[in-house]
């Protein structure tokens, strides 16, 4: 009942949009034969793969980058309750900082090439995971810590078999806003400055007045991300089977 | 006596990161990095032309106008959907996909449907700010302790006294959560979309300085950007403490999620 | 090493915290408690809430430092003036926690094996042992649960079997079995014995049930409210094996219950 449901809606979601396309015209809204179909094109002649690659790439980077940082600093920051304090204010408020309006001065530096997407991604990244390693380790048991100390647990014992599987949870609930994100950051990047990747396919066919192209864009973009959560899903319910069903974090 | 030091640390850390600005900028240049005085000087100056109270209220429009718009149907969305179980089970995973869909990317859509005007930043801030709210009160009503409500349905309430009484106030501070998430991201995605495209707002006095290439500029707007979200962030933390004030809170957790923008 | 000396001694141990505002002490929780534990004896310490009973195991544990006075171990002091703490006493001593404390993310065995694998000591002769400790308790066909899906009885005595498999000669227990439902308890409590009776560890067992101090105990100290010192030292007379279901029946029960009762008030 409930998944034939869902089937009707989806089909009605997509008569909709055929509709609006015959309402609105092939300028505002594009047809989903077309842009079925120029997927198929783009598929065909390989020019979606080189976009998608070179999105994916500045994503990698821009995210590995910040994620080390953000997992560096707590992990500094846990040394020291004083420096905690001081610091976390100056953290909270450069949070303000609007990322993407960054992205011209940062063209200004380092010219149209990557680094300023990569840039913003990691700056984003950073600040994604800084907080859920930060209240991650804020959230360890400390009766585990003393259990582990007291049956002869080392420090490296001690950091890997608990602060980081205490860890894993938050970890995770970070992952999963911060990856897609990281990717939306690189796609909105392209719109502001590239000459490929799927960012600057959806902004070149916007310009061009290319509608079908614009949509067919988006589809990707969204079918990626979404795919991108489907996985970070799967793949925390794997490591994480140790978990009662109920419990999560929320983010 | 730890309280002083701790005010004096934080204010060294504000020192710290204004001398390696002034430092930056004399290594690297004027015209790369300017340095602090001449970048609050540029700010005070487009404060006083009007120009930044000019364009801060388009972005200010367009952020309360999408906020609104989206956050309405956000907040009240939810309630009707816990009377319907299902079809909330049917829409459900259409809704999940469209908070995972990355809607700053449909900015392009927006700009070819509404023009650059106005109308595209607020349908981007709309789209962002509908799904967080929407979440965030679902997670509200879904929270709501059924025994409660077996509760007053017990003792003769009606529904609609239950939701009044028993519903709404258990959801308040989630709804509550939603829109405090949003703020930055209302501003945020009025900037971003004014960036992609616009000839007006604080966005678009971010890309002009730089198409001009008065770094200092850049630097002001960006400043004064940074400034109006932490403002706001604290204007909406400061409304809901004090309606709140029964609940404990976590400074960092709750900052959690406007980290994105 | 002096052979007649105690196993465990405490000589004039006081704590007391630092204030909030870190500038000065707060009144003392513990003052002047001594006592001294043999080599194989059940201990069981009982006191009003709020006595610092666990102030007082922390320390033992050496995961909190005295404020003043000494703790011997086999005759010397376990920690020179000024010098860090070293939790556990180097394995010497073992801890059962209030909460059970289980590595949620490991299994049932993985938790067991935790303190054999976190000191090195992990082989086909102690992984034996820990089977046959499982076995003993009843946990045998649980080992590949996680602790979420195991009952608040059986994460006790997983959690205790965890401490015996080190075999550490000194197991200090903090109101193990306060949480669970009276039949679970007792059944704990059997286990408990038996597997001391097997080993004959040294044994240090906090409690609020005046009962089950009588029950467990070779001999039992009575704490005073704070500052917390030891206001009564009796020893248990009752014949081992017990039989922890009739224990109320036993001639001697009635009388210690009230001497300690009056004491605790």
């Amino acid at each position: 009942m409930i998944t034939t449901g869902r089937i009707l809606l989806g089909l009605a979601l997509l008569a909709c949009w055929e509709w609006g396309h015959r309402v609105a015209g092939n300028l505002f809204v594009a047809s989903p034969m077309e842009v079925v179909q120029r997927l198929r094109e783009i598929v065909e002649d390989g020019s979606l793969w080189g976009h998608a690659a070179s999105t994916l790439w500045i994503t990698a980077l821009g995210f590995a980058i910040g994620f080390f940082f953000g997992v560096l600093l707590p992990f500094l920051l846990d040394q020291s309750e004083r420096a905690t304090k001081a610091i976390e204010p100056a953290v909270l408020a450069s949070m303000g900082i609007p990322k993407f309006a960054l992205a011209p001065l940062l063209i200004l530096w380092f010219g149209i090439g990557d680094a300023p997407k990569v840039v913003i991604i990691a700056f984003m990244t950073f600040y994604m995971i800084f907080i859920s390693t930060f209240s991650g380790l804020r959230g360890v048991d400390h009766k585990l810590i003393v259990m582990a100390k007291i049956v002869g647990a080392d420090p490296m014992k001690l950091a890997r078999d608990v602060l980081w599987r205490s860890l894993q949870p938050y970890m995770f609930a970070g992952l999963k806003v911060a990856l897609p994100r990281a990717l939306s950051a690189a796609i909105v990047g392209e719109f502001l400055v590239a000459d490929k990747g799927l960012g600057y396919m959806i902004e070149h066919a916007r310009q061009m007045g290319d509608t079908t192209g614009v949509f067919t864009g988006i589809v990707v973009v969204t079918a990626l991300v979404l795919g991108l959560n489907w996985l970070l899903e799967r793949l925390q319910a794997k490591v994480m089977a140790w978990r009662p069903k109920d419990a999560s974090v929320a983010h | 006596m730890h309280k002083a030091r701790t005010v004096l640390d934080r204010v060294l850390v504000v020192a710290g990161v204004i001398a390696l600005w002034q430092m930056a900028s004399l290594s690297a240049g004027a015209y790369w990095v300017p340095a602090p005085w001449p970048v609050l000087k540029t700010l005070w100056a487009m404060a006083q032309s009007g120009a930044l109270a000019r364009h801060a209220s388009y972005t200010f429009q367009a952020a309360a106008w999408g906020f609104l718009i989206g956050g309405l149907p956000g907040a009240v969305l939810p309630f009707i959907l816990r009377r319907m179980p299902r079809l909330s089970a049917i829409l459900d995973p259409y809704l999940v996909g469209g908070y995972g869909i990355p809607k700053l990317a449909l900015a392009p859509l927006f700009i070819l449907w509404f023009g650059i005007g106005i109308e595209s930043k607020i349908a981007v801030v709309a789209s962002v700010v509908f799904f967080l709210v929407f979440f965030n009160t679902t997670a509200g009503v879904r929270a709501i302790d059924p025994k409660l409500v077996q509760m007053a349905r017990l003792v003769g309430a009606s529904e609609l006294l239950i939701a009044r009484r028993v519903i709404w106030p258990s959801a308040v501070p989630f709804i509550f959560a939603g829109l405090r998430v949003s703020t930055p991201y209302a501003i945020g995605g009025a900037v971003i979309a004014e960036l992609i495209s616009s000839n007006r707002g604080l966005g678009y006095l971010v890309q002009l300085g730089a198409m001009n290439f008065k770094t200092v500029e850049v630097f002001a707007a960006i400043l004064a950007i940074t400034l109006i979200v932490i403002g706001a962030n604290a204007l909406v933390n400061g409304i809901e403490r004090r309606l709140l004030r029964w609940r404990p809170a976590n400074a960092l957790n709750k900052d959690a999620a406007s980290g994105g923008m | 090493m002096n052979a007649a000396a105690p196993l465990l001694e405490i000589d004039g141990l006081g704590k007391r915290f630092p204030s909030r505002d870190g500038r000065s002490m707060s009144p003392w929780v513990i003052q002047n408690l001594s006592f001294s534990v043999k080599d194989g004896e059940f201990v069981t310490i009982i006191g009003p809430s709020g006595a610092g009973k666990s102030t007082l195991l922390n320390m033992l544990a050496q995961t909190d430092a005295p404020s003043e006075g000494e703790i011997r171990f086999r005759g010397k002091p376990v920690r020179e003036a000024g010098a860090r703490l070293s939790p556990g006493l180097d394995c010497q001593i073992g801890y059962v926690f209030q909460d059970d404390t289980l590595l949620p993310w490991r299994t049932t065995i993985d938790n067991v094996l935790f303190p054999l694998e976190a000191q090195g000591r992990l082989d086909d002769a102690s992984r034996a042992r820990a089977e046959t400790l499982m076995k003993a308790v009843g946990l045998n066909g649980f080992e590949r649960y996680y602790p979420h899906e195991l009952s608040g009885g059986m994460r006790k005595r997983a959690a205790l079997i965890r401490t015996l498999v080190y075999d550490p000669p000194i197991i200090l227990m903090d109101e193990p079995f306060g949480a669970l439902d009276a039949q679970t308890r007792v059944q704990l409590q059997e286990d408990l014995l038996r597997l001391w009776e097997a080993g004959r560890k040294t044994i240090l067992f906090i409690t609020h049930d005046i009962a089950e101090a009588i029950a467990l105990g070779d001999r039992t100290l009575v704490l005073s409210r704070a500052p917390t010192h030891i206001i009564g030292d009796h020893s248990i007379d009752i014949p081992r094996p017990r039989n922890l279901r009739d224990i109320y029946a036993v001639p001697q029960f009635a009388g210690l219950y009230e001497t300690i009762r009056a004491q605790v008030q």
